[in-house]
């Protein structure tokens, strides 16, 4: 009966500035696996650009992480890597933080939606 | 004639996806609206947090509430608190939180003291809720997800059937 534990939820993981992982982790989303590897990664303005595709090509590896909350401004360093990501799952979900509202038109998915809009498609 | 009734039922069959595929482009309209509204629902719930994370701050000491006080690789491990589910509703993944049961967690809280001010766990409750309107978004976009893929899918059936 031991065996039999509990189906375990997935994560939410998180990358972005202070107030956002402070804030989401205080809410109950952080976790240290037993190979003690987090689900959140904190951004500052000395965080190269490299460290972070490294981390958001790990999460999207990592089969226990469904979401992926990652800041708008932080995704804009490296859109070319969330642009390649186009599976469902994990769901990479751009939000917005205190400093940075969001805004739409930077949104990777919404961009994608609105591109099966483009007139070129249409007249096919 | 023969010929003739198959072209006709062809038409008529590019005619019906035609207006599926109205259908689910109007569908798509709205829920890009509704993923939007979502966004904007969690900046305001963000933004009201990080009024009481500066609260906290200010009561407790710059350092007091910051990412020192986070666990890192060296702390010992433990679960999350709220981890999701995946459900399936009319055939769309979708997403549910749910409390995590284990017995390895810890309240988030105590990272920042015992003793912590009313506004630290203000900014909790609000985050706790956050985490609802981030996975209401997520099924959005995951129904989002769904409809982009039927529509491309009628479309290159409408370029089969024309060529």
């Amino acid at each position: 009966m031991a065996l039999h534990a509990a189906v375990k939820g997935k994560l939410i993981s998180v990358i972005g500035d202070e107030d956002t992982c402070v804030g989401f982790l205080l809410g109950g989303i952080g976790e240290i696996n037993k190979n003690r590897h987090p689900n959140f990664m904190v951004v500052d303005k000395n965080t190269a650009v490299s460290e972070l595709e490294d981390c958001f090509k790990r999460f999207v590896k990592r089969d226990d992480i469904d979401i992926i909350l990652i800041n708008q401004n932080v995704a804009e360093l490296i859109r070319h890597v969330i642009d390649a990501h186009t599976a469902p799952v994990p769901a990479v979900l751009e939000i917005p933080s205190k400093d940075h509202p969001y805004d739409a038109s930077k949104d990777s998915i919404l961009r994608r939606a609105k591109g099966m809009f483009n007139p070129d498609d249409l007249v096919r | 004639m023969t010929l003739e009734t198959k072209e006709d039922l062809e038409t008529d069959n590019v005619d019906v996806v035609c207006d599926l595929l109205d259908k689910l482009v109007l569908k798509q309209l709205h829920l890009m609206e509704e993923k939007m509204v979502c966004e904007l629902n969690i900046e305001s719930c963000i933004n009201n947090g990080s009024i009481h994370l500066a609260k906290s701050r200010y009561i407790m000491g710059q350092s007091s509430v910051s990412t020192a006080r986070l666990p890192m690789e060296s702390s010992p491990e433990f679960s999350a608190l709220t981890t999701c589910e995946t459900t399936e509703e009319d055939d769309v993944q979708q997403l549910k939180v749910v409390e995590n049961n284990n017995k390895s967690k810890v309240n988030p809280i105590r990272w920042f003291g015992v003793l912590v001010p009313q506004n630290l766990h203000k900014a909790q409750s609000i985050f706790q809720n956050t985490i609802n309107v981030v996975v209401e978004c997520v099924n959005v976009q995951l129904q989002l997800f769904e409809n982009m893929r039927n529509i491309d899918a009628l479309k290159k059936y409408v370029c089969l059937a024309k060529s």
